[in-house]
């Protein structure tokens, strides 16, 4: 049972990255992190309650309080104060950028096999669909001309290292889980300020304007 | 043999008239439900039958210009609607003509129908119709492979096509998940959505030129014509809302003919189609429609989840 729950949420947060990898409404892109950080949540309680973690229990409630709601609202306040177009502008068509992200999943469940705890079973899947995330948030970040997608792909690739650890540690201690979550909060508090900034000297949010700032 | 063609002909044509008759209230619900959402009242539960009723008492009105090709269509499209249902599994864990085909007869069988009503729309030579049928058959084109990747991940790990053989299999198997389930799940459920006309791709309830597709290929027919077309399409939705049932969560199919089996696993069929029905009409609530230049990109997303979901079956 619990394993099958872990199954499902894992796969769950692969399928949310892919349809963030595949549409261009900004908003659909912030609910679906959101959505995804409750699934990790659901990971971190059912290996709670398998494995008998209670310390757990805080970092699925940061995870799912934090990332599955503070955060996706503080975003969605982000981008309708700056008043941008809702629509992300990828330097990659979908299906090319789909295509990419399929090799990449490809490669990342070809990975996970290499760690001893990723050979067998569960444990297989979860650090699978860690790792392709990790790739995927990555090729987010490379491919999205927006500071608010980037921001987005970022917490992407944080999500799916708190994968992978749950998948391969037993647990790490409550302290640095807490540090961890506060540390997401405020890279996203001071990232949603220099997107203001951003936005003020260039009336956009297209990072790839920066390029013009040469001395 | 003759005796087991015979009940196996009973079955089908007992499963079809329950397809038939329940398909309009599905239609019915999830209007129902939309309302709901929205705060109206909303149109009666029975209203699609209401429709269909009066549609087949009324006069077809058909132009001077149609060939047979015209009236063949709406009839080709019921047709292969109705026996498209006999080769999926609803109530038992066995599909009544098993024998004649399985996933690749079941998509070619709807995509003939597909096929008969988007010629029928080019018929009479109105641009509506050329309009619809080219926008049906772009979006066909992509949901199809789609489709078959789905439909392909769930046979490789029951170990058969054969759709009645694939169940038994995932029944055998028990309730365990692989990560490539949720993954075609997801793709097949975004093909459902454009082949059933849903709102991120198509919206059933307008009639505004520019953003219908199946409405606009069916704009021309009227009385008994449209009355057929529509059953038909009813029944494809509450197709498809069984297949991914059948396919996803195939606990509950009666395995033998024994009836309290069967009393059984009609309630439970009804409780997992209207489970999918509310996750229907939440995704219809709560999306804007695509514009039409996106919707092949909603398509790649479904047919990228297809090919990964068969990728991670071998990793």
């Amino acid at each position: 049972m619990s394993n099958n729950l872990l199954v499902l949420s894992a796969a769950g947060m692969l399928v949310t990255a892919f349809l963030m990898v595949g549409q261009k409404a900004l908003f659909t892109a912030i609910r679906l992190y959101g959505a995804q950080s409750w699934l990790l949540g659901v990971v971190a309680v059912t290996i709670a309650l398998a494995d008998d973690r209670p310390p757990l229990f805080v970092t699925a409630a940061l995870t799912a309080g934090l990332k599955g709601l503070l955060i996706p609202w503080f975003l969605m306040r982000v981008v309708d104060r700056i008043g941008i177009r809702r629509e992300i502008e990828p330097f990659l068509n979908v299906p090319a950028s789909l295509l990419i992200c399929l090799a990449l999943t490809v490669v990342g469940y070809r990975v996970s096999t290499g760690f001893p705890e990723g050979a067998r079973g569960v444990a297989h899947h979860v650090i699978g669909v860690g790792l392709s995330m990790l790739l995927i948030g990555l090729f987010l970040m490379v491919t999205r001309k927006k500071a608010v997608t980037q921001i987005l792909a970022l917490l992407t690739v944080e999500n799916a290292v708190f994968l992978i650890a749950l998948g391969i540690t037993s647990g790490m201690p409550l302290v640095v889980e807490l540090g961890i979550s506060f540390d997401v909060l405020l890279a996203v508090l001071v990232l949603g300020i220099l997107v203001h900034r951003i936005v003020d000297r260039f009336e956009s949010m297209d990072v790839s304007r920066l390029s013009q700032l040469k001395g | 043999m003759t005796e087991g063609a015979l009940a196996a002909i009973g079955l089908a044509v007992l499963q079809a008239a329950g397809m038939l008759a329940l398909a309009p209230l599905l239609r019915g619900l999830i209007k129902k439900m939309k309302a709901a959402l929205q705060t109206r009242q909303g149109p009666p539960l029975l209203q699609v039958y209401y429709d269909l009723a009066k549609w087949l008492r009324k006069e077809p009105v058909r132009s001077d210009t149609a060939s047979w090709l015209y009236v063949a269509g709406p009839r080709m499209y019921f047709a292969t609607s109705v026996a498209a249902t006999t080769l999926v599994p609803v109530w038992m864990a066995a599909a009544p003509l098993e024998a004649a085909g399985g996933v690749l007869a079941l998509v070619g069988i709807l995509a003939l129908g597909r096929f008969f009503l988007a010629t029928a729309a080019l018929d009479t030579g109105s641009p509506f119709g050329g309009m619809g049928a080219s926008r049906e058959m772009t979006i066909a084109a992509l949901a199809e492979p789609a489709l078959m990747l789905g439909l392909f991940t769930a046979a490789l790990s029951a170990g058969s096509l054969n759709l009645g053989a694939l169940v038994r299999g995932l029944l055998d198997r028990g309730a365990t998940f692989h990560p490539s389930d949720i993954l075609a799940l997801a793709g097949l459920f975004i093909v459902v959505i454009a082949e059933t006309g849903r709102v991120p791709v198509d919206n059933p309830a307008t009639h505004l030129e520019l953003t219908m597709i199946h409405e606009a290929m069916v704009l021309e027919y009227s009385g008994p014509d449209l009355a057929l077309v529509e059953w038909a399409s009813a029944v494809k939705e509450l197709l498809y809302l069984t297949l991914l049932a059948d396919l996803f969560a195939p606990i509950g199919l009666a395995t033998s003919a024994s009836p309290e089996l069967i009393l059984l696993a009609v309630p439970i069929w009804a409780s997992k189609i209207f489970l999918l029905a509310v996750a229907v009409t939440l995704v219809e609530s709560t999306n804007a429609k695509l514009r039409l230049f996106r919707v092949p990109d909603l398509m790649a997303v479904s047919l990228g989840l297809g090919f990964l979901a068969l990728a991670i079956r071998f990793l």
